[in-house]
């Protein structure tokens, strides 16, 4: 599995670094829409898929990520490099606010929390007026010129550097994302998923593996929200809505939860996909809701599970056979 | 104190469509363990239908509301089918997933045939009105509560008297058990499915001479009727009905007394408490929250 995912990262990695010399511009706002899908579906992947603790809250954290940008920059007059840890920690707090119902809930209870949750801060956005601005949200300035004591380092102007520092983050925090879930506590993570009574009883801390998998993945979701906030130069509630969780979950789903790779394909095939219907484009939503429940049907492990399923039962025949022959050795 | 009574009962209306279309929801979920993310379409596809045969081919009511029955019907069927059966043995997070799939599907298929603007049914009723001392209701809000009363308490005693409603209940409580004593596990659910979507399709067509209807129009009934749910106990048909009108009467007072704004924040405040300090629901007896 690590080779194949390093091999299908690096050629990721060969495609989205030629994207900008070889597309227009309409393409590559897609791709970069896309990157922006990858962090939510890779943080997402860090409490649901690995963690087990289902999350329909991903765009909530989204929205609370992009408005922390947006009221930073009109209150404090802050820029997007001091925005991006500000967001990422504010992000990270409410999911750990998150987290603390998800210590009792379980299974579809959980999930319809976080949906709670998820409904409550959109509805928020809407009504703290003299906060949020409402309904019609806030404006965000460009990322524009960076500077470091000073001195003068690059200047993102164009919708092309855009999608570089969207490129750069994806990597970044796909790269936090292997560490983390091959640290140690991404084993707790998947200890937790796997049988929590039996991680707590093996006196693994699942309070503290629980929390950190929700502020992990809270904190992804911060970061893509305080990118996309300067990107798009303004926030509104309605791009915050529960069907933005939905789609990442989808995003999860459909590539393969617990997976690594399976969110990040997952969310790049289901962004542009749908930009590929062309003539049908009336019809695109029409056929991602139908794309969705042929997937769940077919494949619910999603495509890369499925791959894992197939190769581990074919492994367990391999390894099936070698024992057998043992007895037949000792006899002998 | 006028005003609070004309509030009680602009909050027991609403309350009212919130009861029919949580107690199909919540059987759904008691009885087949789906959490259906596309009964807030059932409701949309029923105000949808019965507009379009009351007011495109001029049905009287009593037709319109068949039509809306028979349309709910076939929904429920295929949403069976796509959401129970095609999902056998998957985890029950799989048919939140794949009903959030056929709920936008369905949105856009209505966005696509009948456009997005909102619509509105016009009938002869809308010019009546009923008078109960300081409260007054135009006659298409007044029918709704009595007619929910009719359907669920029907619904009530189906479900304790007849043999369809005694298999549905043995579902309810353990699967395999139930069919070993010759319960057709796929009729009850064939027939649990259909009862959520004429429920909720007749709450639709009821509330489309009340407030317009449109192709999202679902999204914000299917979260309230969560929120009934869980208030009520998950899988518990009574305790919906008592939360479902329990809630419609606190938005009214929420908009009322407090702010507008409020109306629809209050129901998730409620849900979060509830899940924290009573997780089986406000009228919910067992306590089982995996």
């Amino acid at each position: 599995m690590t080779r194949a995912a390093l091999i299908t990262l690096a050629i990721l990695a060969v495609g989205f670094v030629a994207a900008p010399f070889l597309l227009g511009g309409y393409e590559l706002n897609v791709l970069m829409v896309a990157l922006l899908y990858v962090i939510l579906a890779v943080g997402l992947n860090l409490a649901t898929g690995y963690c087990g603790q289902f999350s329909f809250a991903q765009g909530a954290f989204y929205g609370i990520g992009g408005y922390t940008a947006g009221i930073l920059s009109r209150d404090v007059g802050t820029g997007f490099w001091m925005n991006l840890p500000a967001g990422i920690v504010v992000t990270g707090l409410f999911g750990l606010a998150l987290g603390l119902p998800a210590l009792r809930l379980k299974g579809h209870f959980l999930a319809i929390v976080t949906i709670a949750v998820q409904t409550l801060v959109y509805l928020g956005l809407v009504q703290w007026n003299s906060l949020t601005g409402g309904q019609n949200g806030l404006a965000v300035p460009p990322i524009g010129e960076t500077t470091l004591f000073g001195v003068r380092l690059f200047e993102v102007t164009s919708l092309r550097d855009l999608y570089w520092v969207a490129l750069v983050m994806a990597a970044v925090f796909v790269f936090i994302a292997w560490r983390l879930v091959h640290s140690r506590l991404g084993r707790e993570w998947v200890a937790v998923r796997e049988d929590e009574t039996l991680a707590g009883a093996v006196g693994l801390n699942t309070t503290f593996a629980k929390l950190t998998a929700f502020v992990a993945s809270a904190a992804f979701a911060g970061g893509a929200g305080v990118l996309n906030a300067h990107a798009m130069q303004g926030v509104t509630p309605d791009d915050f809505q529960i069907w933005i969780s939905c789609m990442v979950v989808a995003m999860m789903v459909v590539g393969g939860r617990g997976t690594f790779m399976g969110p990040i394909l997952g969310a790049i095939a289901l962004t542009i996909l749908p930009e590929l219907t062309g003539e049908l484009a009336r019809y695109k939503m029409l056929i991602f809701g139908v794309l969705l429940v042929v997937c769940v049907t077919v494949a619910p492990e999603g495509a890369l599970g499925r791959i894992r399923k197939a190769r581990e039962s074919r492994d367990q025949a391999a390894s099936g056979r070698a024992p057998a022959k043992d007895p037949s050795e000792a006899s002998a | 104190m006028d005003l609070f009574l004309q509030y009680l009962a602009n909050g027991v209306v609403v309350g009212s469509s919130y009861v029919l279309v949580a107690v199909g929801l919540t059987l759904i979920f008691g009885i087949l363990h789906v959490v259906n993310f596309a009964h807030g379409e059932f409701y949309m596809l029923g105000g949808y239908a019965g507009i379009t045969a009351s007011t495109a081919f001029g049905l009287p009511l009593p037709a319109s509301l068949a039509v809306v029955a028979a349309v709910s019907c076939l929904l429920g069927l295929g949403a069976e089918a796509l959401l129970h059966r095609g999902l056998k043995n998957q985890d029950q997070t799989s048919s939140i997933i794949a009903s959030f799939g056929l709920a936008v599907a369905l949105q856009n298929a209505v966005m696509v045939t009948m456009g997005p603007q909102p619509e509105l049914m016009h009938t002869e009723l809308a010019y009546k009105a009923i008078e109960l001392g300081p409260v007054f209701l135009p006659a298409p809000r007044a029918l709704i509560p009595p007619a929910m009363l009719i359907i669920v308490g029907a619904l009530f005693a189906a479900l304790r008297w007849t043999w369809t409603g005694r298999s549905l209940r043995a579902m309810a409580q353990h699967e395999t058990v139930a069919r070993l004593c010759g319960v057709k596990v796929r009729r009850v659910a064939v027939i649990t499915f259909m009862l959520g979507a004429t429920l909720a399709g007749v709450a639709g067509f009821m509330m489309s001479a009340v407030y317009m209807v449109h192709p999202l129009v679902g999204n914000m009934i299917v979260l309230k009727a969560f929120i009934v749910v869980i208030i009520g106990g998950m899988g518990s048909p009574l305790g919906a009905a008592a939360a479902g009108l329990l809630l419609g009467v606190i938005e009214s007072m929420t908009s009322a007394y407090l702010t507008n704004g409020l109306r629809d924040v209050v129901g998730f405040l409620l849900v979060i408490a509830v899940l924290l300090f009573r997780p089986q629901g406000l009228f919910g007896r067992s306590l089982e929250r995996s």
